[in-house]
């Protein structure tokens, strides 16, 4: 028990009696865990944009004219059942008209001419839960045609396409780009700890000359680590913190059909996962860097 | 105490640092090491404290062969083996009190134990007034007073000091040498390396002396030159 109490104090003064050293092993910590936690938002914010921009993704049926209600009805409960579908949405021709006539209305340069009779078909919109299996389902209505229902199944295949490599290049691309971020922040982090405990190579050795085991040597600087990696996401988090109002309504504001709002959860896990890669990285690093200076002290 | 057989250390470069030395230091002996730079004293001593291993040879302090002990040893035999360096080695962030304390923390004495030997060790090298004072507040003389303190804190059968006087001035030497003779007299044995002629021929004692890594002389109550 008392044992643990030096290694805590001596991480404490090992911390505040070099206390150049220590700020800047902390701030570069900061700033590493800024820039990854950066990441982690933008690359979050990415994937809520390429869910928004699949769900977007909509088959349409033009209903025949002649067709029965309850025969569009049966069609679209057995459409509904697809795992695929998210819902379907029957629009009528009467609805199909207002919407034209609201477009018309946003646009400056088209003008509904007066028209008498409605030629817009009723339709039913399929909108999907998983954006790629709108082939396989635009194939299996296209069988719907000349059933007296269907008149025609309209899917953008190559629109859809686009979509989708586009979608996968973010998924895929955010992800390799947060792989890099953390291998530089990993590398960043332990290096300066590194230094750090090599400009106090001096002390260690000293300690081992008077006796210390390498027990007594090497856990007030992992101790000491840990302190630097914590208070180096203290400062971190407090940052992103204040800087996120801003950059969200700003993000919003700017792209505002995406939606970037990140949810209490996810700020939470973000925050503990951030305090616990600082934890980690910071003790191992320290361990890894006294473990070096120590064999160099006591031959074996 | 301490007893070389047949020691050589040839270093990874080829250089030969000490050859075929066999040396015995008697419990509670006085034994001064001379020769010039690179003579090999700091080798021999480096052997004493496993800061280095022999080539050959056997290496024995207390009874114990330095060279086959595992590492996880070497601490108990660092303290065992008090050691006063010409540099001082003093942890600069920690205080005076701290830093003699430290000696015996890590020899896992706690509380009222620490507190007590380490007034005891200040009070022996006079420095219980400047205990709450860091290294880079004290002169040469009083930091070489704290290495002591904190090399006896821990009650060592051997003190080695390697050039203890090399970075003072000839009256705090003198300062140095008297406690170290105290020490001494008070039953530890004592290797001491120096350069200072004057003191080893003012105290007359054991003069072993070194020159390209061999023993050339062994003196009872030696000077400095031969």
């Amino acid at each position: 028990m008392r044992r643990i109490g030096y290694v805590f104090v001596a991480a404490w003064q090992g911390f505040w009696r070099n206390p150049v050293m220590s700020v800047a092993a902390t701030l570069t910590v900061s700033l590493m865990l800024l820039l990854f936690a950066f990441f982690i938002v933008t690359d979050r914010g990415l994937q809520a944009a390429v869910v928004a921009l699949e769900s977007k993704v909509e088959l349409v049926l033009y209903i025949d004219e002649g067709a029965k209600p309850s025969d569009t009805l049966a069609l679209k409960a057995r459409i509904e059942k697809d795992p695929a579908v998210a819902r379907v949405e029957y629009v009528t021709k009467q609805q199909a008209l207002e919407r034209l006539r609201e477009l018309a209305q946003r646009k400056e340069d088209f003008t509904l001419a007066d028209i008498g009779t409605n030629p817009l078909p009723a339709s039913l919109e399929v909108k999907l839960a998983n954006a790629q299996a709108t082939g396989r389902l635009a194939a299996s209505l296209r069988e719907e045609l000349g059933r007296g229902v269907v008149t025609d199944v309209i899917d953008n295949p190559t629109v859809v396409e686009k979509l989708l490599t586009i979608t996968r290049v973010l998924s895929i691309g955010g992800l390799a780009v947060l792989a890099m971020m953390l291998f530089v922040a990993l590398f960043v982090i332990v290096n300066t700890i590194r230094i750090a405990v090599h400009a106090r190579r001096d002390e260690i050795e000293i300690m081992q000359l008077v006796g210390a085991t390498d027990w007594f040597v090497s856990w007030p600087f992992i101790v000491e680590g840990m302190l630097v990696g914590v208070l180096g996401a203290i400062v971190a988090l407090a940052v992103l913190a204040a800087a996120a109002q801003p950059v969200t309504s700003a993000m919003v504001g700017f792209l505002d059909i995406l939606p970037v709002s990140l949810g209490t959860s996810f700020v939470l896990e973000l925050a503990a996962g951030v305090l616990g890669f600082a934890l980690l990285v910071g003790g191992f690093g320290a361990s890894f860097s006294v473990r070096s200076q120590l064999s160099k002290g006591a031959r074996a | 105490m301490i007893r070389l057989e047949d020691v050589s250390k040839r270093y990874p470069n080829g250089t030969a640092a000490l050859q075929d030395v066999d040396l015995t230091i008697g419990a509670g002996e006085f034994a001064f090491l001379v020769g010039s730079s690179g003579a090999g004293k700091s080798t021999l001593i480096r052997l004493l404290i496993r800061e280095e291993l022999p080539t050959t040879g056997r290496v024995v302090v207390n009874g114990k062969d330095v060279a086959r002990m595992r590492r996880s040893q070497v601490p108990h035999l660092r303290r065992l083996v008090g050691v006063v360096f010409q540099d001082f080695k003093l942890l600069p962030t920690k205080t005076v009190t701290e830093n003699v304390a430290f000696a015996l923390v890590v020899t896992g004495h706690t509380g009222r134990v620490v507190r007590e030997e380490t007034e005891r060790a200040l009070q022996v090298v006079g420095l219980s007034h400047r205990r709450s004072h860091f290294p880079r507040e004290l002169s040469g003389g009083e930091q070489q007073r704290v290495a002591i303190a904190r090399a006896l804190v821990n009650r060592p059968r051997v003190l080695i000091a390697d050039e203890p006087t090399g970075n003072l001035d000839p009256v705090t030497s003198w300062e140095i040498i008297k406690l170290l003779t105290h020490v001494q007299e008070l039953g530890t044995t004592l290797v001491m390396a120096t350069h200072n002629a004057e003191i080893v021929n003012a105290l007359r004692r054991r003069v072993i002396h070194l020159d390209k890594g061999s023993v050339v002389r062994d003196e009872r109550e030696g000077l400095y030159a031969a």
